[in-house]
């Protein structure tokens, strides 16, 4: 196992030298001029030539990935040219708010997703289960901004339980966003959920366990869910991964500092440093979740184990 | 089953737990990392006496003028500049003294001598004198290069800007209150340029010794009634009160500026009474007119933004390089039907190419008539048929939602004399670039006034060939952007005024050049905090903070 995970390491380190050269050249390929943008309206063009080779981008394509990969491996992203520091720092101070955003609204999907979906297939064709498939259908279809601003207008303005802007009001100012982000991913988890376990809750074992004696809790707990927990485990990894390169909507209505706002920001103001710190990043942090996606697998799923 | 739930909540726990460690961390560059608990952030109840706690959409770049032309809100309130402009009771405005006292001009204009005011110290302690002037001058040229126009004026700039002089020859400081600036030309607004916040004034000694001025809240120290003393990059940055300001202690005593990027976000917190000042620019108007000017109507103030909005057309265009299709375009576009629908009334049309409010602005100036009739016999006199005129209107994607509505408005009233403009839109990076390769066909901007002097529009956008090149104007009579270069030189105010008006009629209404549209109102909300408020002179969105008021 720990030799797959290594070789998995390996891949993935050539895999980001892939994305650092495949954003390198996108950024220089796209129209709009990084110089011009952050000197703005009165910078004449002698001072944008100067400006061009202070920062060496009047140099060879190769010298200048080459100076770049070379930062990277030694944990240095650059300097953005908007906002003139060090894209690590900058990324190391919005990434925390971005990971908090997108746990507590992982947590609360999962859980309302998990749980709406094993009661909507133990209740199949009840009352609870169409209440539930109908409000997950509502999450799967209703966009973030939506779900964001219905929530901000009524829970933070007209009944002031919450802060409109969550940015400086501590974790209290993470509920809403949370549920905003997070209200998508539970009605496609709550979905999945029941479909799986209904498809489990037909095979014979289930039949034995009950014939066994087990009461209907246990067998759903630890026959039936942890069969068909496997999928949901896929989707909540691909979530995960969504969640946190997605925040930005949610970043931007509730005024979060996060990783996306910063991405956004290095777009408009073509500052290509800062760009590239954040793909970069979040492309790592995608594998990442894959990563750990697949050794959950292997813990869950003893064939998967002896396959690894 | 119970030993991988047990895993993956202790995953989350971990990663919550790494997400709440790294959370207190802020980025303050070379300044010592800030805690967020320490923050000084902005609540919804209970707020601090003196304390104003305003919004804005963007979060600043930088805080060295030499280095922006925008991101004036905190320059503006921890400099000072040799002057000032101070907005009248009337609403008219005026030159008044803040670091120099008077001065005093030779009689061929090129000469200005200036007397400091005695006793004035930075927020550090540094005493200022007049080394410290010609140190800010210098530096405007050797380090930023984006505005340098002002120093660029004075004579041997070139020289220093080059590398070809150690010093600025035409700065002579006389003694620590006394100095003289020698023009390589004259210039009769010189004074009213040094109020615009490009020359804020920056102290040598500590300039010498720090390496993040503009960046970090430590080492950007200046004059002003304010400090910078935190800085949370996208969040919020905070100033306090200079206690050793040498002018009148302002009312609010510390600014907090959180950064809202969504403007409705802006809204609700201000109804909520989270914010004491509310800039109504970027909201829609249709909110503004439904909410504002009915349930907030005695908390609005309105400050004229001191500028233009326009439709520029590029000579070097197929189509827009024939002056009767110009002219056309400026008879088909009605300004005061824009006025009305996309700003509800708060703004006025605009004639010429000096904007209401500034000096030398003609109120005799007479824009071409409304008239779609009219445009089209003259198009059909050119020879054109319905149809046969195409280009680009080029609109930049983060253009406030009343721009846009202009945009669609414009569109509309040019299809009504046969006329197809296209509107592409573009991120704010390519629109720049586009527009400055001067290959734009045609666009909608907005120009606020630096400082209250005609040059800072006509020269900056007819000034010269590539003044107008990288305005994606490409105006082509090289004599009259000779003389506009020259009217600056003129001394005598009645043939300076006279030389302009000239050459604003001969730009706007005879080579139709342009399209003046209007100048807008800047709206602000006030809240119950808040007992007055005065808008910058030019209407920008940032404001002295001691222009505020507490009750």
């Amino acid at each position: 196992m720990a030799t797959n995970i290594l070789k998995r390491v390996g891949q993935t380190v050539i895999i980001l030298i892939g994305v650092a050269l495949l954003i390198f050249i996108m950024l220089r390929i796209i129209p709009g001029n990084a110089i011009v943008t952050m000197m703005g309206e009165h910078a004449n063009p002698e001072a944008i030539v100067r400006m061009t080779a202070e920062l060496g981008l009047d140099q060879p394509f190769y010298v200048q990935f080459w100076k770049y990969i070379t930062g990277v491996f030694s944990g240095d992203l650059g300097t953005s040219y908007s906002l003139n520091r060090s894209v690590s720092e900058l990324i190391a101070a919005s990434f925390p708010n971005t990971l908090r955003l997108a746990i507590a609204a992982a947590l609360f999907a999962w859980t309302l997703g998990i749980v709406c979906g094993i009661i909507a297939a133990v209740r199949k064709n009840g009352l609870l289960d169409h209440l539930f498939m109908g409000v997950s259908l509502l999450g799967v279809s209703v966009p973030v901004f939506m779900v964001a601003m219905v929530l901000q207008y009524f829970l933070a303005h007209k009944l002031q339980l919450f802060p409109i802007s969550s940015g400086s009001a501590g974790w209290i100012g993470y509920v809403l966003p949370a549920i905003a982000l997070g209200w998508n991913s539970a009605g496609s988890i709550a979905r999945l959920t029941r479909s799986t376990l209904l498809e489990v809750l037909q095979e014979d074992y289930i039949d034995t366990a009950r014939a066994k004696g087990y009461k209907q809790l246990p067998v759903i707990m630890r026959h039936g869910l942890r069969n068909a927990v496997l999928p949901v485990i896929t989707m909540m990894a691909v979530q995960l991964s969504s969640l946190l390169s997605g925040a930005v909507i949610c970043e931007t209505i509730f005024s979060i500092n996060g990783i996306g706002r910063l991405a956004v920001q290095a777009i408009e103001g073509r500052d290509i440093p800062l760009l590239q710190g954040t793909i970069l990043f979040s492309t790592a942090l995608v594998i990442l979740g894959n990563l750990v996606a697949d050794c959950l697998y292997s813990l869950l799923d003893p064939r998967i184990r002896k396959e690894v | 089953m119970k030993k991988i739930f047990a895993l993956i909540l202790a995953a989350m726990m971990l990663f919550g737990l790494t997400a709440c460690s790294q959370g207190s961390d802020v980025v303050e560059n070379a300044d010592p990392v800030v805690s967020e608990e320490t923050a000084s952030a902005p609540a919804a109840a209970g707020v601090e006496d003196g304390v104003l706690r305003v919004a804005a959409l963007y979060d600043i770049t930088t805080m060295d003028v030499a280095k922006t032309t925008d991101n004036y809100m905190v320059p503006m309130n921890i400099f000072d500049r040799l002057f000032e402009v101070e907005v009248q009771e009337n609403g008219g405005t005026e030159i008044v003294p803040s670091l120099c006292t008077g001065y005093t001009p030779s009689e061929d204009g090129l000469t200005y001598t200036f007397t400091l005011r005695e006793g004035v110290v930075f927020s550090n302690g540094s005493a200022l004198t007049a080394s410290d002037v010609q140190y800010t001058f210098e530096r405007l040229l050797t380090a930023g290069g984006v505005n340098d126009d002002i120093p660029l004026e004075v004579a041997g700039a070139e020289a220093l800007k080059n590398g070809e002089a150690d010093t600025l020859a035409g700065f002579v400081v006389n003694s620590d209150t006394e100095f003289a600036i020698t023009l390589a030309a004259p210039n009769a607004g010189f004074i009213a340029e040094l109020t615009g916040p490009a020359v804020s004034v920056v102290d040598k000694e500590t300039m010498e010794q720090v390496e993040n001025f503009g960046i970090s809240c430590e080492d950007t120290i200046g004059t002003g009634p304010y400090k910078i003393t935190e800085w949370v990059v996208n969040d919020h940055y905070t100033l306090e009160y200079n206690e050793n300001y040498w002018g009148e202690e302002p009312s609010v005593k510390k600014m907090v500026v959180s950064i809202i990027p969504d403007a409705s976000t802006q809204n609700l917190m201000y109804q909520n009474g989270e914010l004491d000042i509310l800039d109504l620019e970027y909201l829609d108007s249709a909110i503004v007119e439904s909410t504002y000017k009915t349930q907030y109507a005695d908390r609005i103030i309105s400050g004229s933004r001191v500028g233009l909005t326009y439709l520029a057309m590029n000579a070097n265009h197929e189509f827009l390089s024939d002056v009767n299709v110009r002219k056309a375009i400026q008879m088909a576009i009605d300004v005061d039907s824009i006025i009305a629908s996309v700003y509800a009334g708060d703004a006025i049309p605009e004639s010429g190419i000096i904007p209401t409010g500034v000096w030398g602005h003609n109120d005799a100036l007479e824009r071409p008539a409304f008239d779609v009739e009219g445009a089209k016999a003259l198009l059909a006199e050119a020879g054109y048929a319905e149809g046969d005129i195409s280009f680009e209107l080029a609109m930049d994607s983060s253009a406030s939602s009343n721009t846009q509505l202009v945009y669609q408005i414009i569109q509309q009233y040019l299809k009504a004399i046969g006329v197809n403009a296209e509107i592409a839109t573009y991120d704010e990076s390519s629109w720049l670039d586009l527009r400055k390769s001067g290959e734009m066909d045609s666009f909608v901007a907005n120009w606020t006034m630096d400082y209250n002097d005609p040059a800072n529009i006509m020269y900056t956008f007819f000034g010269s060939e590539e003044k107008t090149k990288i305005r994606s104007l490409n105006y082509a009579d090289e004599a009259i952007m000779a003389r506009v270069a020259a009217a600056s030189s003129i001394t005598d105010d009645a043939a300076r005024m006279a030389e302009y008006q000239a050459l604003e009629e001969k730009i706007v209404v005879e080579d139709a050049a342009w399209v003046p549209l209007l100048g807008n109102m800047h709206l602000f909300a006030l809240g119950e905090r808040v007992d007055s408020f005065v808008p910058y002179w030019a209407g920008y969105s940032n404001f002295y903070a001691k222009d505020v008021v507490l009750k």
